[in-house]
């Protein structure tokens, strides 16, 4: 996250290193060897925690290793086998239906931040309660909200209370409901996160370009639209990356703790899936093959955002 | 009605949307903290209402149940180790990347921002197989190292977006001042930078003290699980009653609430300085 409002544009040209200075200096050699020894840690975690398990995964999804027994080399039958298989097709409609709501994820701590901007009193009473749920580990939240939820728990009851008893349901127990509950418990528990990044960013708008705004005769909405949100563009963007790559993860510990990834297969997400396969079922081969393809699904939503925030990390300041 | 008016009743409505959205974030917890003080019996009669009376035996038993002094250690130990390993790598990483002449610069850190789009989930077995054969399996490093490993690619972008912030020209005047590099990291941009790595280690120790899926794998059952997977398995005990599971989930969240409470404003005044970009 970088302080500059500039807009993001043209981030590629600005790239290109000046000519190259073909004659080397002395030092530069001793920089080039002091540059290795800095970022060694880091590759090395990077390496042997993330791209040396993918790739492992990658060999894994092709062999059928089921039990304790040995493993031998299937070819792609584990993925022709996912084509088939509706708990894996399941899995992933669902996982689509978690993304249609990412726009929700986006809109709705954006209006929240607007809101507590305005500076109405109270506002950082506000501001310091409503990124709360966000400590709470999800786990924690998952089995709370196993009470908030049940049938006669609290949020029924206020339902009833209101008059709105057709709306008390089982909330865990239905094919859309659960699946519906899951991601708006996410959602409270992740909420607050997104709230602190947006005020982040509404906090870089120049007093001085509202009060122009202003001046010239700008309404309320006006200025929203026209002022606020294209210079709250960029924190817009970091803050649906975050979604988009984190909405499906953020979801496991609450099947883990609320739904299992019931009732049938109703909130059956693939994260959930690659565990059950690997752990419980001992089908390590399948596992890692429905692993890839949920490396393959994330990194497809997400590869815009590792484009923009290369060239926001690799771009010099104007 | 003239404007003036129209501008109180918005003001009021405001207050009321925002009044609506704090009891939704707060009701749950409080809900818990009133339930972890009530008797097995009252909670029983009455799972909604104020407890008749209030006691802390539940948080006794679970305490007794959980080895909660084990648990709490072992989860202050990874999160803590985890937080630092990740942040001080990352710093590395950033300087090297945006202050050095130092080709393959920009292929290090798209290879470490790239893998942010490798959750854990979908490389958790080969991850097991990797740490167990590295033997850190139900090792405090193997977790330690696995957090840092997670926590890097954010990390990385973003004190490498605030580094990039800092004119060469300081650094320059720093080196013709003789400072060396190490000096110049650690003297003079972690110090500037010290908003973006107050929030950045915040945010670090939320996420690893409250994360599950890695210590379930890598700790398993072993003594040196943490707080959460501890909490998960008390959760799963048949004979566990509503108030015990609520203290036990009390207990979990107070050092995380505690950490965010008294940081606050370190918290939001990094989120502002490093403001998202």
């Amino acid at each position: 996250m970088t302080i500059s409002t500039a807009p993001v544009s043209d981030p590629v040209a600005t790239d290109a290193p000046p000519a190259p200075t073909r004659r080397r200096r002395p030092g530069h050699a001793r920089e080039w060897w002091l540059g290795a020894v800095l970022v060694l840690p880091a590759v090395v975690l990077a390496v042997l925690f993330k791209l040396v398990p993918l790739v492992r995964g990658v060999v894994t999804s092709f062999e059928s290793s089921s039990g304790f027994g040995g493993s031998e080399f299937a070819g792609a039958d584990n993925y022709t086998r996912m084509f088939d298989d509706p708990m894996v097709l399941t899995s992933f409609r669902n996982a689509l239906l978690v993304v249609a709501t990412l726009p929700v994820w986006i809109v709705l701590p954006l209006i929240l931040a607007l809101l507590i901007h305005q500076r109405s009193p109270g506002w950082k009473f506000f501001r310091a309660v409503y990124f709360v749920p966000y400590t709470i580990a999800p786990i924690v939240v998952g089995i709370m909200f196993r009470q908030i939820l049940a049938p006669d728990g609290p949020l029924n009851a206020l339902l009833r209370f209101v008059g709105l008893q057709p709306l008390a349901i089982e909330w865990l127990n239905g094919r859309y409901s659960a699946l519906f509950s899951l991601v708006a418990v996410a959602l409270w528990s992740f909420f607050g996160l997104g709230v602190m990044t947006y005020l982040a960013g509404l906090a870089t708008i120049p007093e001085e370009t509202l009060e122009a705004a202003y001046l010239d005769g700008a309404g309320f909405f006006r200025r929203l639209w026209s002022v606020v949100v294209p210079m709250l563009r960029p924190t817009v963007a970091y803050w649906s990356v975050l979604c988009a790559s984190g909405v499906l993860i953020w979801l496991f510990p609450l099947i883990y703790a609320l739904t299992q990834g019931g009732p049938g297969d109703a909130t059956m997400l693939p994260e959930y899936l690659v565990f059950l396969t690997t752990f419980q079922f001992l089908d390590r081969g399948y596992g890692s093959a429905i692993g890839i393809a949920l490396f393959v699904f994330v990194a497809v939503l997400s590869i815009f955002s590792v484009r923009h925030m290369f060239t926001e990390g690799t771009r010099k300041p104007r | 009605m003239n404007p003036r008016h129209f501008a109180r009743i918005g003001r009021y409505l405001l207050t009321f949307a925002l009044v609506v959205v704090a009891v939704a974030a707060i009701y749950p917890l409080l809900f818990t903290v009133v339930s972890s003080v009530k008797t097995q019996s009252g909670f029983a009669d009455d799972p909604l209402g104020l407890p008749a009376g209030i006691t802390f035996e539940n948080y006794l038993e679970a305490f007794r149940r959980m080895d909660m002094p084990r648990l709490l250690l072992n989860s202050l130990v990874t999160t803590l180790g985890g937080l630092v390993l990740s942040v001080l790598a990352a710093l590395l990483v950033a300087y090297a990347v945006t202050k050095l002449r130092f080709r393959g610069g920009k292929v290090v850190f798209l290879l470490i921002i790239v893998t942010l789009t490798i959750p854990s989930q979908a490389i958790i077995y080969p991850l097991y197989q990797t740490v167990l054969d590295l033997g850190m399996s139900g090792q405090y490093q193997g977790l330690i190292l696995a957090y840092a490993a997670f926590g890097l690619p954010l990390g990385t972008y973003q004190l490498a977006g605030y580094f990039q912030q800092v004119p060469d020209e300081l650094i320059e005047a720093a080196r013709v001042d003789g400072a060396g590099h190490l000096t110049i990291l650690f003297r003079l941009l972690a110090p500037i930078a010290t908003p973006a790595i107050a929030a950045l280690a915040i945010f670090n120790f939320v996420w690893m003290w409250n994360d599950l899926l890695l210590p379930l794998v890598i700790m398993g059952g072993s003594d040196s699980k943490t707080l959460m997977v501890g909490v998960s398995l008390l959760s799963g005990q048949y004979d566990v009653s509503v108030p015990l599971v609520s203290a036990g989930l009390i207990v979990a969240l107070l050092p995380v609430l505690i950490v965010y409470l008294v940081f606050q404003r370190q918290l939001v005044s990094g989120a502002l300085a490093g403001s998202g970009k």
